[in-house]
Formats: C-alpha cells, sequence, structure tokens
C-alpha cells in the first residue's frame, strides 16, 4: 500500500498524469470505493487490497477524463483487460494512461461479503499482462471449480423451452435501470440504443418483451468484447446472472473466431474484422 | 396467525427469501417476515407505484381512435413485514401524488394497502433511519405493528382504524397478551445513531448550490439509478406510449431516475442536468431540500439501499454528514 | 383447426443490390412466390442491426429471412462479410437465451437469381408454417393487445 501511495504522489507531484483512479476506504475497511486522486494530498487515501471489487476502466471514457491527458489508472488484471479492449477499439489512447498494474490474489464478490468472486477461481492475469509499473508481489492460489463453466454446460444441455422458462423468469426481475450497462467498462457508447427513442427501438417498460429485447441486445453488444469484469452483475439490483451470457458468448467467440477479449493490443476487433473462411453452413 | 384467511383475493407482499425484493405469495409457507436481516435490494414501492403499468389503450378504427382505460385490480395489497423505514413509503409518497393532480394510478392501490410493519432489530453501518426523523420501534406508516417477542410470537398492536377494520375478522387467531412484553421487546431495540442533520443539509444546500462537493461525489457516480429504483420512495416516472403492431398499442408508465442522462434532455438538444455532478445533487437536493420544502417531509426513510448497493460505494448518509460537516466549517 | 388457418407471418431484411434486385427479377419474371413474406429493403447486410430481427418478432413475426449478396459481390466489398460474422455469434446467442434459432433464415441471393429467390422464399414459408405460430413471443406480446 505504501509503494502504491508513493507511486502516486510522484506521478502527481512530476506531472506525468494528471488524475489517478483508484481506490480509497469505503463506509467501512471491507468496502474500497473508486476515489480519484487529484492531488499529492489525496494519494495518500489510496488503498489497494482485496474489496477493491470495481473495475475502474469504466471511468476512462467519460468526459472528464477521455482525451484531458494522461491518466493513471490502479488496475488489477481484469482490469488491464478492459483497458486492452478499450484501447484496441479505438476508445482510449494508449499514451493517455498509465497504468498502475497490481498483482492480485482475487477480490470478494460484492461488497460487504466475504468470499472469493467466481471471475478469480481460475484467473490468468493474477500479474496483468500490460502495465506501466507493477506493484505488489506475484500471489500464487489455488485453483479452483470453475463455478460459471458448470451453468453453463448445465443451461447449453437443456431444451429450447427450459432455457427460455429459465431467461423468462430471471429477466423478469430486470427493473430497466440499466445499471449494467453504467458499470461496464466496455458499454462506452456516447448514446446507447436502449435510449433511442426516434424509433424506440428497446422499449424501456420493464415487461417481458421490453426485458427480452434489451437483455438480448446487451449481452450481443458485448458478445466476445466482454472481458468477464463481472461489474454487471454485480450492479444489478435484480441479481440477473448476467455474467452467465457474457461468458458464454466469449466461448462462443472463442471458439468460432480464435478471439479472446482484451488480452492483445494489436489484435483486430471481433466485429470490426471477419474472414473470409468464416463458418457460413447456416446460409442458404 | 392469520395468514390462511388472507387468500380471498388479497394480495399478500412478503420479502423473498434470498432477500433480493419483495413478491406476491402464494402459499403462507412463503411467508417471511424479515425483522432482523437486512433490508431487500428492492423496496416495495412496486405494489403500489408499479415499474411499468398501461394508462391505456388504444385502437386506431379507422375513423376514430378507440381508448379504453386499464383494468384495475381489487382486494387488498397487504405488506407484511415492512420495517419501519419500509412502512412509511406510500405515506410519503402520496404527497406529491396527491398534491396538485391526482394520480390514479397510485392512489387506487395505496388505497387498498394494509401496510403490517414490525419492529425493526436489523441495523448496519448503513441504516440511518434516526437521522431522518424514523427509528426502529416506531409504528408510524404501519396500520398493524408487529413485536417480535421470541422466534416464533409476535405482539400485534392495531394502530390505525384501517387496521382495526382489516384484522377483525382474523381476531380469533390471536391471544390476549401482556402489553409489558411488548414493551420490553421495544426497549431492547438498540437504534442506529444519528449520522447527519437533515434540517442542515437542507438549507446547506440552498446556499451552496454550486459546491465543489458535488463534483467530487459526482465523478465516481456511475449514473446506473440503482439507487433510485432500489429507493422506497423515489417516484420519477417517465410516459412512453408502445405499438403491439400498426393500428393498436398502449401508454405506459414506467420507472425513471433523476440519475441518467436521459432523464432531463430536452427535444432541442440542451441538457439541464449534463453531468452526473448536477444530476447526483438532484438527487441529494431533492430528498432533503425541494421535497422537505413543498411537503414538510424528507423524501428519504433511511433505510440504505441506495448506499447498500450502489456499485460504487457513495453512502448518502456519508455525503449528507460530510455535507454537515462542511456547514459547521462555515 | 388452427393449423389450417395459419398462415404465417415472415419479414424479410434483403438487400439492395442483389436480393432486392432478384426478388425484382422474379417479379419481371413472372416467378411467383408466397405472399407470406414482407420483404424490407435496407442498403446492404451489413446494415442489419440485430435488433430488427428482435423488433421483427415483437411486432409478431413468426419467422426471419435475412438475405443479401455472395461473400465477395458486396456492393460495399465487405459488408457480409461483416454481417455474417455478427449472426454467428447472434443466433448462438438466442438459443442460448432459449428463443428457436430456427425461425431466422439466412441466404444468399444474387441479382441473377430470381428462381433462388422463390425457392427461398417457399422453402422458408412452408418450414415455419409447419413449426406453426412463434407462440413464445407471440405470449409476451399478448398483453399488448386490447381486446382478442
Amino acid at each position: 500500500m505504501n509503494e502504491l501511495r508513493q507511486l502516486a504522489k510522484e506521478l502527481l507531484g512530476n506531472g506525468t498524469v494528471k488524475v489517478i483512479i483508484g481506490y480509497s476506504e469505503g463506509t467501512t475497511p471491507e468496502r474500497a470505493k473508486p476515489f480519484i486522486a487529484r492531488t499529492e494530498e489525496d494519494a495518500g487515501k489510496l488503498i489497494f487490497n482485496k474489496y477493491c471489487v470495481n473495475n475502474l476502466a469504466v471511468y476512462l471514457t467519460r468526459k472528464e477524463f477521455k482525451r484531458k491527458g494522461t491518466i493513471g489508472i490502479v488496475a488489477k488484471g481484469c482490469d488491464v483487460k478492459a483497458i486492452v479492449q478499450l484501447i484496441q477499439e479505438n476508445q482510449v489512447i494508449k499514451d493517455d494512461v498509465y497504468i498502475i498494474g497490481m498483482n492480485c490474489g482475487g477480490v470478494v464478490s460484492g461488497f460487504g461479503v466475504d468470499d472469493t468472486a467466481v471471475k478469480c477461481n481460475n484467473c490468468k492475469v493474477k500479474t496483468p499482462h500490460l502495465y506501466h509499473t507493477l506493484l505488489g508481489a506475484p500471489v500464487e492460489t489455488p485453483a479452483k471449480d470453475d463455478g460459471h463453466l458448470k451453468l453453463i454446460q448445465k443451461l447449453d444441455a437443456m431444451t429450447a423451452e427450459e432455457k427460455w422458462s429459465f431467461w423468462e423468469a430471471e429477466f423478469e426481475k430486470c427493473v430497466k435501470c440499466y445499471a449494467c450497462r453504467q458499470a461496464c467498462p466496455l458499454c462506452y457508447c456516447e448514446k446507447c440504443i436502449a435510449d433511442k427513442s426516434m424509433p424506440r427501438w428497446i422499449e424501456s417498460s420493464a415487461h417481458t418483451r421490453g426485458n427480452f429485447a434489451w437483455n438480448i441486445i446487451r449481452a450481443f453488444h458485448l458478445s466476445g468484447r466482454c472481458v468477464g469484469c463481472g461489474e454487471c452483475e454485480r450492479a444489478c439490483p435484480a441479481e440477473i446472472p448476467l455474467s452467465l451470457i457474457n461468458r458464454k458468448m466469449g466461448m462462443v467467440a472463442k471458439k468460432e473466431f480464435d478471439y479472446s477479449a482484451g488480452m492483445a493490443l494489436d489484435a483486430p476487433t471481433l466485429v470490426g474484422n471477419y474472414d473470409t473462411a468464416d463458418r457460413e453452413d447456416f446460409i442458404k | 396467525m392469520a395468514e390462511e384467511l388472507l387468500k380471498g383475493g388479497n394480495a399478500v407482499i412478503c420479502e423473498d427469501e434470498k432477500g433480493r425484493g419483495w413478491k406476491r405469495i402464494d402459499s403462507p409457507s412463503e411467508v417471511r417476515i424479515n425483522h432482523n436481516e437486512v433490508p431487500s435490494n428492492i423496496s416495495y414501492k412496486e405494489f403500489v407505484f408499479s415499474k411499468t403499468e398501461p394508462i391505456f389503450y388504444f385502437k386506431n378504427r379507422k375513423e376514430n381512435y378507440e381508448l379504453a382505460e386499464a383494468a384495475d385490480g381489487n382486494g387488498k395489497i397487504v405488506f407484511l413485514g415492512a420495517k419501519p423505514c419500509d412502512a412509511r413509503s406510500v405515506e410519503i409518497m402520496s404527497k406529491v401524488f396527491n398534491w396538485d393532480y391526482k394520480d390514479k394510478f397510485f392512489n387506487e392501490k395505496a388505497e387498498r394497502t394494509i401496510v403490517i410493519g414490525v419492529a425493526c432489530s436489523y441495523k448496519d453501518e448503513f441504516c440511518f433511519c434516526t437521522s431522518v426523523n424514523i427509528n426502529p420501534a416506531s409504528p408510524e406508516g404501519s396500520d398493524i405493528f408487529l413485536v417480535p417477542l421470541d422466534e416464533k410470537e409476535y405482539a400485534v398492536r392495531i394502530i390505525t382504524e384501517k387496521g382495526k377494520e382489516f384484522i377483525s375478522p382474523y381476531l380469533k387467531y390471536l391471544t390476549e397478551g401482556n402489553a409489558a412484553r411488548s414493551e420490553e421487546a421495544l426497549g431492547k431495540i438498540k437504534w442506529p445513531g444519528k449520522k447527519f442533520e437533515p434540517g442542515k443539509v437542507r438549507e446547506w444546500i440552498g446556499n451552496n448550490f454550486e459546491h465543489k462537493l458535488f463534483d467530487e461525489i459526482g465523478s465516481t457516480c456511475l449514473g446506473c439509478g440503482q439507487c433510485a429504483f432500489a429507493c422506497p420512495v423515489c417516484h420519477c416516472f417517465d410516459i412512453v406510449d408502445e405499438e403491439c403492431s400498426y393500428e393498436c398499442g398502449r401508454r405506459m408508465k414506467n420507472w425513471d431516475a433523476c440519475q441518467f442522462g436521459l432523464f432531463t434532455l430536452h427535444s432541442s438538444g440542451h441538457n439541464p442536468r449534463d453531468n452526473q455532478n448536477k444530476r447526483y445533487r438532484q438527487r441529494i437536493a431533492h430528498k432533503f431540500k425541494y421535497y422537505a420544502d413543498k411537503f414538510g417531509e424528507i423524501l428519504c426513510t433511511g433505510c440504505g439501499r441506495c448506499s447498500r448497493g450502489c456499485p460504487v460505494q457513495i453512502d448518502i448518509a456519508q455525503v449528507a454528514a460530510e455535507i454537515n460537516s462542511t456547514a459547521n466549517r462555515v | 383447426m388452427e393449423e389450417k388457418t395459419f398462415e404465417p407471418k415472415i419479414t424479410a431484411f434483403v438487400c439492395n443490390w442483389c436480393t432486392y434486385t432478384g426478388a425484382d427479377l422474379a417479379g419481371t419474371s413472372r416467378l411467383k412466390y408466397k405472399p407470406n413474406i414482407k420483404m424490407i429493403r435496407v442498403p446492404c447486410t451489413g446494415r442489419i442491426d440485430p435488433v430488427f430481427i428482435i423488433k421483427a418478432f415483437e411486432k409478431g413475426a413468426d419467422g426471419v429471412l435475412i438475405s443479401g449478396c455472395h461473400p465477395g459481390d458486396c456492393h460495399y466489398n465487405t459488408g457480409n462479410y461483416h454481417a455474417r460474422r455478427r449472426w454467428v455469434l447472434f443466433t448462438e446467442l438466442l438459443n442460448y437465451i432459449g428463443i428457436d434459432s430456427s425461425r431466422l433464415f439466412f441466404s444468399w441471393v444474387s441479382a441473377s437469381e430470381g428462381k433462388k429467390f422463390v425457392d427461398v422464399v417457399t422453402e422458408v414459408t412452408e418450414t415455419v408454417r409447419k413449426k406453426g405460430p412463434f407462440i413464445q413471443y407471440h405470449k409476451i406480446n399478448k398483453e399488448f393487445v386490447l381486446d382478442e
């Protein structure tokens, strides 16, 4: 923690970065909250521990930070994936961000709980794959069961009707607050399709039809691009298991197009690219 | 207790077992009275102020449009196990739905509401009911008030006329109790500490509308609206038309929230609240100033749902306390 | 009895340069095709946002046909390649959610393939006819209808 504060102080002091997006203590020590350090004094408030669940990359595309000089960001491996994806999609300029990479041994699944998030079970980026400075010692954690994978396999084995009723029950709870979208670092559109009203593509009512439309389109827009940070699911007040959809679509992208989100800076984007040999057995 | 009899077309609303929200129960076995655990993610307001509901239906009959009003339900809406912070929700919201235009949809449901409150023995770092003049042992807002005596037993207090009328057919399920015992149980409840002075927040916002404190908070706020949707008293809505095909459709009333950029966007393209700082200020100001100015009531019950659920840990009580200390400094 | 009277509603999104022209050719060649299909012309298959498909189902379509230029023939060079990639993802997503993606049809029909267009439309119509109405979506649409 001290090295983080020291580094932050230096970076802010010598003007390398304008602000640092990091974490500070929340209402209780077991809850860390996003914090924007603007001065050297602020740097002393920065923390990093297993309660730092937020993916701060979501702030990089905000108007007040975008193209406003170099932004420092405290990032775990999974957050770095989101940053890489943003750079890949030309939403963030590589030189505009200073990544303080954190070695991470897994974070909790939400605020006020003490378990480990499912996404951390088989984490391959405990040491971030892109950073300017790396802090902390590498952490070894025992490999655990991939909870999501099992559920996805179970869903895959269901009939269409069973799948429909499973998702209908889940989507029914949606209150259309769009917290999933706001919390997602990759939902950066200036105007979301759900907000377009001429014509209104996605009904804003929280009834089954509107909820299906929203959840399908949200999932589609993120399919393959999702880096699996799980922020959407965590932000969802109705606790819809969005990770199950995102993860599944990631698996499809990997299988069909050998694409993994947020891993390589210079890789072409998934749907912004094509291959003449792409599958077309479903087209007459 | 009188659960079995509540089946006469009445809706009994309980907190669901996962603590996600409230649901209409189908069988007595689903009854859950939560008096000592964390409040559900989402409050029960959706049963009086629906997250989405039709206002009317329309159909193109060539020569004119046929309109039909949305059907009303009947039967009581019974909220079973409302903590004092929930119990006041309908009462507080009814002010805004009645001051000028009388909102038929809200009133129709609010009239059918029976709130069975329960004394609350839960307390965590986000609870702040005492700061907004509610306390965990208060029957305010409830028609019938339950005081948990032990695991299975509740003392039942009838608070309002409405409650008396409602419970009279079921009195045979109750036994005469000892008032001292329930007093004792109430006395044992630990109140959350007072975190801020709402009156000061109100005053301060009036004089410090452009204060940089809002910029600091607004810069981490994601604008997800979780706070407003989980809140027991946030009541903003949006009206949209939805069509089933070319010739028919319906007009819907949906929840909306001041934290959304779209909320104040004018058709001209101008947006008076164009960044999150202003939107967050609106939230605080509406809760502690505008509503209080207009209706003499704080638009907050201190349940702490917004803070517990906020994905970026913005704690409304902390913000209000910070405003208090800023106000004291100057 | 219902099966007898069931006429499937099919929405087709077709590209301006190939399939639409192909359909036109079918017309000028006096070929007949099923009237169940409602065609919507878009500049290119790359223009077809999956939200169109969802909207079609919402508006009561029992099946959706998407058709455009053969790979390599796109008027805009690569529009259909991009679209093809999206369809793979989209159909997989629909399958996962439990929406019957076999109600969704894709084809490449060029401007000279009037006959193929007729065949595709016939096949799509008959397949959907056999499947019956898209009950799942009709069910969630129902609450919008005033009477019936």
